[in-house]
């Protein structure tokens, strides 16, 4: 991933292009206009969820996710200036044959697209620390405990670049993105009442 | 042009079609789900599928001057060269068909020879403006596309006459030539218009292909995105391949280069952005302001650089909340 000029102005996390790909504005509002937002009981229960999946994964063998040997390091902080770039990872597979990020997700429902670029967002992360190319990563999509391999293609990693260039690009320019297509998430979020044109 | 080489066909099926079937599309985003978000349009503008797919400019400024302030010049010579010389194919593949069905397989011996003699008449319509200088360079070189593709053709029709004695013309017709070109397709679903017209579309692996006389882009794959997507939307059924053809004249030759690619969840995300944001810009008339690296060849550049290069033009709107 080439450097990015904005990659040494504005550093992101990797939670930010889940919340860009849910709606643009929720990250214009963290960035742009910080508003006080409370924290809501869906929040508080996805990060239950996520100690539930932290406990269970615990007692998951290797051979799972396909794999013989190898190491298995749980919340790892991952970090590149490079790219501007943080993230804790819930899951790093070590093992002879690579290094294979896995995020754990609470969701009965197949993989969603944000999904998929946290994944490569953490695995460019990976390969930035360790110096390892990484091929595949793994959801694991619980409850029903699916391992979902997911491989991390060089188009996935210039939609990435593109959308991190877009945050920054919002950001600098302190332009209010439009809003989700999705009405159903407006009536969800925490920021309704700050986007005027949202019913 | 359209024709895959045996080479081709292997990489295609050996390579990009077992690639497709294991990596899924998100259901999201496959065309026939245009009634929800996040392929359903926010707008009520439509667009054409070039003007989604077309990153020529790289602020999008040429789209809001025509859309918003109505600025229409006269194309510039690449484009037009590149829409003669697109018309000659589509010309001589139209051409071969008909001769089929109308001289029958019996009447094989006439197709070859009317296919050896060029048609020019989409070239006449530019005379004016080429100039007869461009007009005769042009001119050679929409005989060299025509030579090269009859003599495809021709080749094609041989090889199946050869092995099926008893064929039809109209299966030969669909085994020699199985390419439909300018497929006509209505967009409104994705709000696009209701009048595209796909440069040629291949049914054995349904895939869609498009050919650029000029440098490879990689925003050229947003085109055959978004005609998979309006395909999807009417027909129902995925369409995971594309093709960019990519001709180039060097001396009496002919060079192509195919770039084959999935038409994967990134690219179809991206058509999708580039459409919403376009869409935004049209209906609220935001002025994305001038690009920083203007191509001279522009057909708009005296319009955002008049005379002296220092006036800005229309001036950029900053959009609202
Ligand atoms: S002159 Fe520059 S800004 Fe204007 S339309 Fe052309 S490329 Fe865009």
């Amino acid at each position: 991933m080439e450097q990015d000029e904005g990659a040494r102005v504005l550093p992101l996390r990797v939670s930010d292009i889940k919340q860009y790909m849910y709606c643009p504005r929720v990250v214009y509002y963290q960035y742009v206009l910080p508003v006080e937002r409370k924290v809501t009981h869906k929040m508080e229960h996805g990060q239950l969820e996520h100690l539930e999946l932290d406990r269970l994964e615990k007692r998951r063998k290797l051979v799972e996710y396909g794999l013989d040997e190898g190491e298995r390091r749980f919340q790892v902080h991952l970090h590149s200036d490079r790219l501007g770039l943080t993230g804790i990872l819930d899951l790093l597979l070590v093992t002879p044959r690579g290094y294979f990020p896995v995020e754990f997700k609470y969701s009965t429902r197949d993989p969603a697209l944000n999904h998929k670029y946290q994944l490569t967002a953490y695995a460019v992360l990976v390969e930035e620390q360790f110096g390892r190319p990484v091929r595949t990563g793994f959801l694991y999509m619980s409850p029903g405990k699916r391992i979902q391999p997911v491989d991390i293609t060089e188009n996935m990693r210039i939609h990435l670049r593109r959308m991190m260039g877009a945050i920054r690009r919002m950001v600098a320019e302190e332009r209010v993105p439009a809003r989700t297509r999705s009405g159903a998430r407006c009536r969800d979020c925490e920021y309704r009442r700050f986007c005027g044109d949202v019913l | 042009m359209y024709f895959l080489t045996e080479e081709e066909r292997k990489r295609l099926l050996k390579g990009l079609i077992p690639k497709s079937r294991q990596n899924e599309v998100n259901e999201d985003l496959r065309g026939w789900n245009w009634h929800r978000p996040p392929l359903e349009p926010l707008y009520d503008v439509k667009l054409a599928l070039y003007e989604v797919a077309s990153r020529y400019c790289p602020t999008g400024r040429d789209l809001f001057l025509r859309r918003v302030h109505k600025v229409k010049p006269p194309p510039n010579k690449a484009m037009v060269l590149g829409s003669v010389f697109h018309d000659t194919l589509v010309t001589i593949m139209v051409r071969a068909k008909k001769l089929i069905y109308e001289k029958g397989v019996a009447g094989y011996q006439e197709i070859v020879q009317a296919l050896r003699e060029p048609d020019l008449a989409p070239l006449e319509r530019h005379r004016a403006s080429l100039g007869d200088e461009g007009f005769e360079e042009a001119m050679r070189r929409c005989r060299i596309i025509w030579e090269f593709e009859a003599a495809r053709i021709i080749a094609r029709v041989q090889e199946y006459l050869a092995k099926q004695p008893h064929i039809g013309e109209d299966s030969l017709v669909s085994l020699a030539i199985p390419v439909v070109v300018e497929q006509k397709l209505d967009g409104s679903f994705l709000g696009l218009s209701a009048n595209l017209s796909a440069d040629a579309f291949t049914f054995s692996e349904p895939m869609v292909l498009d050919l650029k006389f000029g440098e490879r882009r990689p925003f050229h794959r947003l085109t055959t995105a978004g005609y998979a997507l309006v395909m999807e939307a009417l027909h129902e059924y995925p369409i995971n391949v594309g093709c960019l053809i990519y001709a180039e004249f060097r001396e009496d030759r002919l060079v192509i280069s195919k770039d084959f690619h999935l038409i994967d969840d990134e690219v179809r995300q991206w058509f999708i952005e580039e459409r919403d944001e376009k869409m935004r810009m049209i209906a609220e008339e935001i002025d994305p302001g001038r690009a920083d690296d203007c191509r001279p060849a522009c057909p708009y550049h005296a319009t955002c650089w008049p005379s002296d290069g220092r006036s800005p033009g229309p001036r950029p709107r900053r959009p609202g909340p």
